[in-house]
């Protein structure tokens, strides 16, 4: 196993709850998600900046 | 009526003005669990290293372990005892291992904790910081399967309930953060790896764990703030560790099983959260938008992240600072609109 730190872009969504589902499927490509936060919004892109740190099984 | 059960977050490494030191958010922690039935925190609140404060109805749940209990995936457990086991990284150094041992045999002999044989990481846990662009601390572990397999061996041969890791971290002396962290400014740049150890073993085992950094005494420095000021009393943060994980509540993973537990606690049971209101961008606080606790967002105590909860979507009641939201708490429990505490109340509109 190795742990990888990553940063992810993703849209802002209508709810907190789709919101969470789209951050794990995204992380979900990078490896298993471990730890993650929202970081940064930017209210005029409508984006947030994720950082996590995930896991992957060598 | 249900007890009333309030969660309190100061998330990890993103440097809050209180609860971002060592141990730092604690008072905030007692004078809420002085007016609830049952506080939920995590380890970040409650470790002040040499110095901690149990407290009867306080759980000290794990980070990992807090984001599953706010998704309702899982319950917790309370117990009288936990068995902890002592998971040391081989990265430490003879003469700083005896004192992290004989700090573990402290805790038995004067507190009466009951510890398992401690184990040694079969290669060194090779942690590495990070600070990100955010300004969070984060971090990652070279040795991931070694941390994994050290922690089964004190499960499976020496039948520990919870898992004390203590890893080797970088000591960077001469580092302009650890310089800010001392004197109470910045992150603490150790925290977002110590999570990511943590985070590791409760995912892997379902049973509380927690984190303490081995570290070379740091020489002495007049400045130091008294929110850092509980890390430099003496050779390892140890002993907060040990305290929390000996009552940590046990993880239940199979929802089922909560019909045969009733003193077991869900997120459906929380009446209240408390967050810094700059950093709700946590799994715990997005899981619990969903349920119909309360979530108070603090200004007053600032972090590194501006992820306030509006562009989120997540509902929160904004206060100033911890004591008004003991005020928010007081009124919610005795079932009374805290609003109407203030001079000036609008009368009510015919809804359209």
């Amino acid at each position: 196993m190795t742990t990888h730190f990553i940063t992810a872009e993703i849209d802002l969504q209508e709810t907190p709850t789709e919101l969470q589902e789209q951050i794990q499927n995204q992380l979900q490509e990078h490896g298993q998600p471990l730890r993650w936060a929202v970081t940064k919004i930017d209210q005029e892109k409508q984006k947030a900046t994720i950082e996590a740190v995930v896991t992957k099984e060598s | 009526m249900s007890p009333f059960t309030v969660v309190l977050i100061v998330p990890t490494g993103v440097g809050a003005a209180i609860g971002g030191y060592a141990g730092d958010a604690l008072p905030v922690a007692k004078a809420i669990a002085k007016i609830c039935d049952r506080l939920i925190t995590h380890p970040n609140v409650l470790n002040g290293a040499q110095l901690y404060w149990p407290l009867d109805n306080t759980f000290y749940v794990e980070g990992y372990g807090l984001d599953r209990f706010a998704a309702q995936e899982w319950g917790l457990r309370p117990v009288r005892q936990n068995r902890v086991g002592l998971l040391l990284d081989r990265g430490i150094e003879p003469e700083l291992r005896l004192r992290h041992l004989q700090a573990a045999d402290a805790t038995r002999a004067t507190l009466g904790l009951n510890l398992t044989d401690y184990v040694v990481s079969d290669a060194p846990l090779e942690v590495e910081l990070r600070a990100s662009d955010s300004g969070a601390s984060w971090g990652t572990i070279g040795n991931p399967g070694s941390l994994l397999r050290a922690a089964d061996k004190l499960i499976n041969q020496g039948g520990a309930e919870a898992i004390a890791v203590v890893a080797r971290f970088p000591d960077d002396l001469d580092s302009l953060a650890l310089q800010n962290y001392r004197h109470g400014e910045g992150v603490d740049h150790l925290a977002g790896a110590e999570a990511i150890i943590s985070h590791l073993i409760v995912r892997n085992f379902q049973i509380p764990a927690a984190h303490a950094p081995a570290l070379m005494p740091l020489p002495v420095d007049s400045e130091v703030s008294p929110r850092a000021a509980a890390e430099e009393l003496g050779y390892t943060f140890l002993p907060c560790v040990l305290v929390g994980l000996s009552r940590a509540p046990q993880f239940m993973t199979n929802f089922q099983s909560r019909d045969h537990n009733h003193n077991s606690i869900w997120a459906e049971s929380v009446d209240a959260v408390i967050v810094p209101y700059s950093a709700c961008g946590g799994s715990a606080i997005m899981s619990f938008s969903n349920s119909s606790a309360q979530i108070i967002a603090v200004e007053a105590n600032s972090t590194q992240m501006q992820v306030p909860p509006e562009p989120l979507g997540i509902k929160v009641t904004k206060v100033k600072n911890y004591l008004e939201a003991l005020g928010v708490l007081v009124a919610h429990r005795a079932g009374i609109d805290f609003r109407v505490l203030n001079p000036s109340l609008s009368s009510l509109r015919c809804l359209s």
